[in-house]
């Protein structure tokens, strides 16, 4: 009986599930529930292996995308704290200022993808939260580059460029959106709780203190303390990205799920 | 509420209910129908059983260990523990509506 029932599922399906589907169907004797769900089962299997290619291609897509915004994330996070304490140390000085933009355009690539690829994850469970706060810093990083592009076409980046905009206003347009819109990607990844909730807190607490930074506000604070937001901030903002890009690594993974039971 | 393990159809629900009897910890297939069985009350059938597992293992959310006495073991993965979660507390969050609206207090 059990072979003949195994005789109506797919070859393919039984190369991969016919030996333990066998063990399962001895375990207890079949009654006529069993059967035709056996037989419906079958049905299926013919159906479904017809679609399996393409689910196949969409979950090694969900997987390549995690993994891609995890790595890209950690690298960009190492790159922003390149950048940031780069910045803090010249103080205004432009010492290894070509240096200093190639890890700018570098992090705002590597920050793009990472939007992209957790977004993406994130995605599954609350789209429209997800995407909303996907746009703005992700908007701000292709501008971003765009201005980085345009210094490099033009070759000073001072250029009037269209509506008397440089490229650097341009470049720098980009930065700061992306930056505060870093803040809205952290609260809305603290809102889905699929990723770390401790490392999208620090982005966010790292992106508003970049932001003040830019804006120069540490400038009202005295001298002693007004290195403590800079700092602050050169540590924060890395670090978020760095901690979000580890959590989407280890989600990807296989649990570390002990075996007990596997023979219950 | 129809349960949503994304992309699933028919076999959401019983693919959350394997999910969560692998919340703790890898079983094999009829130890997974005897779980089931005994949590809800209501039977696994093999053949639905095998559909569902075939979809959550392309899908990622499960993944087989290798075999113990033709058993084979399944076990759940980081992603489908995360889909696991979110599933729940929206079944929570509904069941909790359902209850305020009838005037009961959750739990």
């Amino acid at each position: 009986m059990i072979a003949l029932l195994l005789r109506l599922y797919p070859a393919r399906w039984r190369a991969r599930y016919g030996d333990e589907f066998a063990v399962v169907l001895a375990e207890r004797p079949l009654g006529p529930f069993d059967v035709a769900d056996v037989l419906l089962g079958a049905l299926d299997a013919h159906l479904h292996l017809r679609g399996l290619g393409a689910a196949s291609q969409h979950a090694k897509g969900f997987a390549m995308s995690l993994r891609i915004g995890g790595y890209a994330a950690i690298l960009g996070g190492a790159l922003w704290l390149l950048v940031l304490a780069g910045n803090a140390i010249n103080n205004g000085a432009e010492t290894g200022a070509p240096f200093l933009g190639l890890s700018i355009v570098g992090a705002t690539v590597m920050t793009l993808l990472a939007l992209i690829g957790l977004s993406a994850f994130q995605a599954r469970s609350h789209p429209l939260l997800t995407w909303a706060a996907f746009a703005i810093p992700a908007g701000g990083a292709v501008v971003g580059l765009l201005g980085y592009l345009a210094i490099v076409v033009t070759g000073d980046s001072d250029a009037v460029l269209i509506g008397g905009i440089s490229p650097w206003m341009i470049g720098s347009i980009g930065l700061i959106t992306m930056v505060a819109g870093s803040i809205l990607f952290a609260v809305a990844t603290w809102l889905a709780q699929s990723l770390s909730r401790v490392a999208s807190g620090l982005l966010a607490v790292g992106a508003v203190l970049v932001v003040l930074a830019l804006f120069g506000a540490s400038g009202a604070l005295p001298p002693p303390i007004a290195i403590v937001p800079i700092v602050a901030a050169v540590v924060t903002f890395p670090a978020g990205w760095v901690g979000l890009g580890i959590s989407a690594l280890r989600i990807g993974r296989p649990s570390p799920v002990t075996l007990e039971g596997a023979s219950a | 509420m129809q349960p949503r393990i994304p992309e699933l159809g028919r076999f959401a629900e019983p693919a959350l209910v394997i999910l969560v009897s692998l919340s703790d910890g890898p079983k094999h297939g009829y130890a997974i129908m005897a779980d089931v069985e005994a949590g809800t009350g209501r039977p696994l059938g093999p053949g639905t059983l095998y559909a569902a597992l075939a979809r959550l293992e392309e899908r990622g959310l499960i993944e087989a260990l290798e075999p113990v006495d033709r058993r084979r073991p399944y076990r759940l993965t980081a992603v489908g523990a995360t889909v696991l979660a979110d599933q729940l507390r929206e079944l929570s969050e509904f069941a909790d509506l359902g209850l305020r609206r009838l005037g009961r207090s959750p739990g």
